[in-house]
């Protein structure tokens, strides 16, 4: 990918990169989770983070530079908290060889593609292969599917997205920043498949 | 030029057709020895006067290499002689376009009409600069393209485009591929060529490795000038990828690099309009935003505190402006570098979002390999960027951050930053001769009242009692080669309209190059002049270099 070879080799073999200082997970009514967004450029991952955690939706396109940290708090059904720490990456190629210093020790991923847009989704594709050779074992992965709103202009299926999803163990949903559509309950899907820590006993 | 921010300036991109007159040449560069002033001017006793002035402040100086440029008018003076320009061929013309006489004006330090001048103040509507690329639906056949003033150029080693100030790069592969076999053509015979001229053209090349750039300008910048403006185009370049991006050329010589540059245009647009407004990008110098210095050491102190932990270099800013600047032990940040820097983080709108941690080189400090910096606005204007060598310090860092906005917040920083905001930088008017009437009109935010006075009172003042107002010094840039810093006046009364601002600017830009020509300099004294400011008005930039 791009230029990899601009990657100080110091920092690829090193363990840890950008996660909470400690697991913070291991109250089972608060989680903290680190969560991770990829996917190509242009697709709207920072639009759907915005939309989550601050309710705006901005249709000027502004390009993420290396990686955003957002945090949103939800609250689910059963009074359990989830504490999520997004790292909004950048799509562009130059970044590619940097994002394990930002999925590294990830425990969810949301894999975005845009709806319009075939390369995108094969860009996704990359993104899903990349996690299950070099992410956390028992991540959690979401293939998104964002700009429902253009449906007029969309170039792949839903049932696309579904059997690719189910052949690699993800959750699928698709959702639109614009009108945000489903981008709550991404989130709250998501928090409900979190492995919850087993209680002291 | 600290009162120019940079989406007021008038730039080289303004979209309107403006007629260009065949303008006579603006700066006559008196410069040279002495001797050759008084004789070049020997029948004005002022100049004289200014002269033996400026070098008795030279020798009672003992500081080594400092600059100051003060522009002071010579009201007695009505008529000059005005040379013409030597030739009116132009580059558009020659290309087979439209007559010469209808170019896009967008380096238009060429106006002389005065009458315009006047309404230039008021024209806000096109003063507006707006980032990233545009014009994109050009390219080397659109007659509009060829038209433009100041074409940027970066394209790889076997021709392939990867940079265009204006159109669309994959259209100008055609062009980009001229400009590659002009120099490989020059290298194969075992040179390498600098400048070409073409008319009233200049084209610049700058050969970097298996990075090509160049500059096609008809704006009568010195040759340095642009060499200089492509340093640090490549050096943009270099802080987005570093310089190990080479090494992606040596496996595939015909790599397309645009893509890794995905994104990055309004980087790229922002610091070439920076070129027509921002006296850093030619003096190598970074500029302090005036604070008091209680404030200002609050704000050192905490950021010392930080740069002990794992922090390299921890820099408070308010838009170009340096609030405070921290390095570790013996790392250095050198003022390019904090330009490069500041222009990256500013054209980005994702920074003002959120905070952020980026990979982020440094050209100056280690072109070859990544840092990694922290970002975070404190609001609209103040940025603190934290940078340091290990990728997995964010967190940390982000707890530097929440402490730094507490001391900030507690000792009422940023309050104080957004005043200064306000006030402005030095002005003129305030620096009077008499120290017992100074102390009254520094600004508030220095910590003393400044009196009460309006604008065109405070001018009556430094008319009668000061070295500024219309009658004295209108405007200064002082650069201190110790420090690395510069500092300079707002513009006043008469630099007034945008035209004149970046006319001056551009008197500067020569001004410096001309001191550090090693052909003909370095000069310690020289003086300019340009009448276009007025009938009855001649002016002397003044400058001075003391070593």
């Amino acid at each position: 990918m791009g230029c990899s070879s601009s990657v100080p080799d110091r920092s690829a073999g090193r363990l840890g990169g950008v996660n909470p200082d400690n697991g913070g997970a291991n109250d089972p009514k608060n989680l903290r989770v680190k969560l991770v967004l990829l996917g190509d450029s242009g697709v709207g991952k920072s639009c759907i983070v915005l939309r989550f955690v601050r309710g705006q939706f901005d249709p000027t396109s502004k390009v993420t530079i290396g990686a955003s940290f957002l945090s949103q708090t939800i609250a689910l059904q059963d009074s359990t908290t989830v504490k999520f720490e997004i790292w909004d990456t950048a799509g562009q190629e130059r970044y590619a060889a940097l994002a394990p210093l930002y999925y590294r020790g990830a425990a969810v991923a949301i894999i975005a593609y845009d709806i319009t847009s075939p390369e995108s989704f094969h860009k996704a594709q990359y993104w899903v292969k990349e996690l299950q050779k070099h992410g956390s074992p028992d991540i959690v992965m979401a293939l998104v599917g964002n700009k429902a709103d253009l449906n007029e202009q969309r170039e792949v299926q839903t049932q696309d997205g579904i059997d690719y999803a189910e052949k690699n163990g993800m959750f699928f949903i698709e959702t639109s920043a614009k009108t945000a559509d489903n981008i709550n309950q991404l989130f709250e899907e998501i928090a409900k498949r979190l492995p919850r820590p087993t209680p002291p006993s | 030029m600290s009162s120019r921010s940079p989406t007021t300036t008038l730039d080289d991109e303004e979209e309107a057709l403006e007629e260009e007159a065949e303008s006579p040449v603006q700066l006559n560069a008196i410069n040279g020895s002495f001797s050759e002033e008084i004789v070049a001017e020997g029948d004005d006793d002022f100049v004289e006067d200014q002269h033996f002035e400026s070098n008795s402040k030279a020798e009672s100086s003992g500081v080594n290499e400092e600059i100051s440029y003060t522009w002071r008018n010579v009201p007695e003076i009505d008529e000059v002689e005005r040379p013409l320009s030597p030739g009116s061929s132009g580059y558009a013309g020659e290309m087979g376009s439209t007559s010469g006489g209808d170019e896009i004006n967008d380096d238009d330090e060429d106006n002389s009409d005065i009458r315009e001048v006047e309404f230039d103040g008021v024209s806000g509507s096109q003063s507006q600069w707006v980032s990233g690329k545009r014009h994109a639906d050009e390219d080397d056949a659109s007659v509009s393209w060829r038209k433009r003033k100041k074409h940027f150029f970066i394209l790889s080693h076997s021709g392939k485009p990867i940079y265009s100030r204006y159109g669309d790069e994959h259209k100008l592969a055609g062009f980009s591929a001229t400009l590659q076999a002009i120099i490989s053509f020059v290298e194969n015979g075992g040179d390498r060529v600098n400048l070409v001229r073409a008319g009233k053209h200049q084209v610049v090349f700058l050969v970097k490795g298996p990075i090509y750039l160049v500059c096609i300008s008809c704006t009568e910048e010195p040759y340095e000038s642009l060499k200089g403006q492509l340093e640090l185009l490549h050096g943009q370049m270099i802080l987005i990828l570093t310089k190990s991006v080479n090494r992606c050329f040596e496996k595939n010589p015909k790599f397309d690099m645009t893509s890794l540059l995905g994104g990055t245009d309004a980087v790229f647009s922002s610091l070439i309009h920076s070129f027509s407004w921002n006296p850093a990008t030619f003096l190598h110098a970074y500029s302090c935003l005036p604070l008091a210095c209680a404030t200002r050491q609050a704000a050192a102190s905490i950021l010392q505190d930080v740069a002990g932990s794992g922090v390299l270099f921890a820099l408070l800013m308010c838009k170009h402006k340096v609030i405070s600047l921290v390095s570790a032990q013996k790392a250095s940040l050198h003022p390019d570098d904090i330009l490069l820097l500041s222009n990256f983080i500013m054209s980005s709108e994702s920074f003002r979002t959120s905070e952020s941690f980026s990979p982020i080189c440094l050209p100056r400090y280690n072109p070859m390999a990544f840092l990694y910096a922290y970002v975070h606005y404190f609001d609209i204007d103040t940025y603190l960027i934290l940078l340091t060598t290990s990728s997995d310090a964010f967190y940390h860092l982000k707890d530097c951050r929440i402490r730094i906005e507490s001391v900030l917040l507690n000792s009422n920083v940023l309050s104080e930053v957004q005043r200064s905001l306000v006030d402005g930088g030095m002005h003129i008017e305030d620096l009077l001769v008499e120290p017992t009437s100074r102390a009254g009109a520094v600004s508030s935010h220095l910590g003393q009242p400044r009196p009460g006075v309006s604008a065109p009172g405070r001018m009556a003042d430094g008319f009668v009692g000061g070295i500024g107002g219309p009658a004295g010094l209108w405007h200064f840039i002082y650069r201190s080669i110790y420090l690395d810093q510069y500092v300079s006046s707002e513009f006043s009364s008469p630099i007034n309209s945008l035209r004149q601002q970046k006319r001056l600017y551009r008197a500067y830009q020569k001004l410096y190059s001309s001191m550090h020509d090693k052909g003909i300099g370095p000069h310690k004294t020289q003086f300019r002049r340009d009448e276009n400011y007025g009938r009855s008005f001649l002016f002397y930039p003044v400058a001075l270099r003391m070593n």
